[in-house]
């Protein structure tokens, strides 16, 4: 399924149409999953780094991102068409589904000291934890951020600082009152958690 | 067959409550096999009017209705308190944030977690005697910690409100449900982490969400069933009000009258939208039937443009009718606040000297901005505020795209903490921080429940921090004592009618101090953040002070789980 993700549209016509075809939500949660591990892993590591890891994320969060790549308020090619095709009762069971499953170890190395610091210093200031939870492992509609792949973190908080992703106008604006720099920082020390 | 569908699904579903239900309460290893060694009793409004004189019992979440915070037990005194010894410790399951009041019924005790879990303890042993873990539903939205800062006792039940904007009534004896209510939707950015309020029949409960765009609002709930009485909008549908271009000390607020008119022109009244959080609990004037609450910031925190008018009634001291929630005064601390320095610490009602040295029957709150306001009951009108009891430095400048400074920074002053008050000395005590912060603005739409502050506050790196007890003399306004402390202070704080003051510290530290002049006379040091008020009680004929040692999310002070009681021999 690697090449799915490498040429997107041909994929994603026939994944479409392979969640046109599942049944409804109680019982097409599993089928309807499967065409999610395209790009999500079959065994929850992404396929590419800049993909995210679902696997044990928080559901309330998985909910309001299908919610959000629906009304187009989050933007992205691939997501966007596949979200059309889901009504809240698909969202909230598959939001479910992924957030049951473990939460992959993506092998990522611990940040180096100054690294870290740096990283703590950035978050101390706008205070991450307060919504991320002290472990950063998320709670609600607050993802897990600990042990998410580092490319995927960065690209995150770069496309929050300048509003490509438009879907949290708040982390927007404290991703906008610390630097790239610092941003660089935080994606080491959480993926390495 | 949809009909035959919807049976299967329908009790599907009552299938799957039942389990939920069936294990959301967990007794106690002892009590499957034992009696429980004390059962809890219930709680009339007979004891809750008289909860200030009760040696015994601590009932409210503020000790009383007033909110004084000030336990009329005198058995540990300023002589003996150096032999406090811990009595017991209890471990919750929930290691994180900890900021519950932790109210005791004749010899049971109910403290609450993180998460929106209640516990029933023996108070004399620490034994646990039920455990409820509220089933929180999937969407849970909410800033500053997962917190619940405790719950209210009233006949045969107990009352959470929960992260998931529900009100829970557990019965007391088993902490099976009750009955469940909704008092907001999740998914638009409400949630519960106050403590409810339990007078004459009623459940009075505010909501959080003024960071995320919500319409605040108190509500007056049956306490037998959970049927909604009444709802008073912390923001009316005319927020505008009279165009204040000064706070209530008298300070320019710097605002742009004319743009803001412009604004209202084209997008009209904000007030679906505008916040209002209602985060402590109401005081409540049993004499004239008045509940009187203070009003949180409003939404965006720091971005103004989008929101024109005095957006009453956030940062307001607000009183209501009892019975019918209608609206009878205000007095708005900040009109048009950009900072966030906004009114969260419960207001107390108290007897104090109006301009002419006459006493008159008060109400005083400790702001973040680090003033305690002190007001006329009567009309909510400010009669004087105190010294600042902490810096403040480039009020009231606008934030900025790059970030302006200016002191406080936006959690305070004084946060949601509680003060205290000894009336025998004329004294209110508050728990104060010291961040240096910039205020940064940046505009946006609102986002649908989304995190909504329209810039950001930010401590600045390298600047020192630290907190204070400050004690106010509130019929002058003077400041009768402070004690500097190593970090900001946030949690709570308790007077005994022997001369004491308890509050902790985010390092762990449980002191207590001189009423008089804050001298520290004794020291326990807890392992975890001391952030959470504490209570007093009897057992057995012995004085109790107990408090919770979790930690802190927003000052990100170490976690902890535990209930500790100390006693003296």
């Amino acid at each position: 399924m690697l090449h799915a993700c490498i040429r997107p549209a041909a994929w994603l016509t026939a994944l479409l149409a392979l969640l046109a075809a599942t049944p409804a939500p109680a019982e097409g949660v599993d089928e309807k999953a499967q065409a999610c591990a395209g790009c999500h892993g079959e065994n929850g590591v992404p396929q590419q780094k800049t993909m995210p890891v679902i696997w044990g994320q928080q559901q309330g969060y998985l909910y309001l991102q299908l919610r959000d790549f629906k009304s187009g308020t989050r933007k992205n090619d691939i997501m966007g068409p596949i979200a059309q095709t889901l009504e809240r009762d698909d969202m909230m069971a598959l939001a479910q589904y992924f957030s049951q499953k473990p939460w992959p170890n993506l092998q990522q190395p611990r940040a180096p000291a100054g690294v870290a610091a740096h990283a703590l210093q950035a978050m101390n200031a706008v205070v991450c934890s307060s919504c991320h939870q002290s472990q950063y492992q998320g709670d609600g509609t607050q993802p897990r951020l600990a042990g998410q792949g580092k490319d995927y973190l960065q690209q995150s908080m770069i496309d929050f600082r300048n509003r490509s992703r438009a879907n949290n106008p708040g982390m927007s604006d404290l991703m906008l009152s610390i630097s790239e720099d610092d941003i660089a920082a935080c994606a080491a020390y959480l993926a390495g958690l | 067959m949809i009909a035959n569908q919807t049976v299967s699904a329908i009790a599907g579903a009552l299938m799957l409550a039942a389990t939920a239900s069936a294990q959301e309460v967990q007794q106690s290893p002892t009590s499957r096999t034992a009696k429980p060694s004390v059962t809890p009793s219930n709680v009339t409004q007979e004891m809750l009017d008289r909860a200030a004189s009760d040696r015994n019992n601590f009932l409210h979440t503020n000790g009383d209705y007033t909110q004084k915070r000030f336990s009329p037990n005198t058995q540990i005194t300023p002589a003996n308190v150096g032999k406090l010894r811990v009595a017991w410790i209890f471990q919750t399951d929930v290691r994180e944030s900890m900021e519950t009041s932790p109210i005791i019924v004749n010899g049971v005790m109910y403290v609450t977690t993180s998460f929106s879990h209640v516990y029933a303890l023996n108070a004399q042993t620490g034994e646990e005697l039920w455990h409820y873990k509220h089933s929180l539903g999937p969407i849970t939205t909410y800033c500053c910690g997962p917190n619940n800062r405790g719950v209210a006792v009233y006949e045969d039940k107990v009352y959470l409100a929960t992260l998931d904007a529900k009100l829970v009534a557990l019965d007391a004896k088993t902490g099976n449900k009750v009955w469940q209510s909704d008092v907001g939707d999740p998914e638009l950015g409400y949630s519960e982490t106050m403590a409810p309020t339990a007078v004459k029949g009623k459940i009075l409960i505010g909501t959080n969400g003024g960071e995320y765009g919500i319409r605040g609002f108190v509500k007056a709930y049956d306490a037998k069933d959970g049927k909604l009485l009444w709802t008073f909008y912390t923001i009316p549908e005319n927020s505008v009000g009279v165009w204040a271009t000064k706070d209530a000390t008298g300070r320019d607020m710097h605002r742009n009258i004319q743009a803001e008119k412009d604004q209202l022109a084209k997008t009209g009244d904000p007030y679906k939208t505008l916040g209002g959080g209602v985060w402590q609990n109401p005081a409540v004037d049993l004499a004239t039937n008045r509940i009187y609450f203070v009003v949180g910031n409003p939404s965006p925190d720091l971005d103004g443009s989008l929101r024109p008018g005095d957006n009453l009634y956030t940062n307001s001291l607000v009183s209501l009718d009892l019975d019918s929630g209608k609206y009878v005064c205000h007095l708005q601390y900040i009109a048009h606040d950009v900072w966030d320095l906004d009114a969260v610490s419960p207001p107390i009602l108290v007897d104090v000297r109006d301009k002419s040295g006459k006493v008159i029957p008060g109400v005083i709150h400790g702001g973040k901005t680090g003033h305690v306001y002190v007001h006329d009951r009567k009309d909510c009108s400010l009669i004087r505020f105190s010294d600042a009891m902490v810096p403040q430095e480039n009020m009231w400048v606008l934030p900025t795209a790059e970030g302006a400074r200016m002191l406080p920074g936006a959690n305070g002053g004084v946060e949601w903490s509680p003060m205290t008050v000894n009336p025998q000395l004329g004294l209110t005590y508050a728990i104060n921080l010291h961040q240096p912060m910039t205020y940064q603005v940046q505009s946006s739409p609102y986002p649908g429940g989304k995190l909504w502050l329209g810039g950001a506050f930010k401590a600045i790196p390298g600047e020192e921090q630290w907190g204070n007890i400050t004690a106010v003399d509130y019929n002058t306004g003077k400041i009768k004592w402070q004690v500097k402390t190593p970090q900001p202070m946030i949690g709570g704080i308790l007077a005994t009618a022997s001369g004491l003051v308890f509050t902790g510290e985010g390092n762990g530290r449980f002191r207590a101090y001189d009423a008089k002049d804050g001298k520290v006379l004794w020291t326990f040091n807890a392992g975890a953040g001391v952030n959470a008020p504490p209570s007093s009680y009897m057992v057995g004929g012995k004085q109790y002070i107990v408090v919770g040692a979790g930690g802190n999310v927003q000052i990100d002070f170490k976690r902890g789980n535990s209930i500790i009681a100390f006693t003296t021999d």
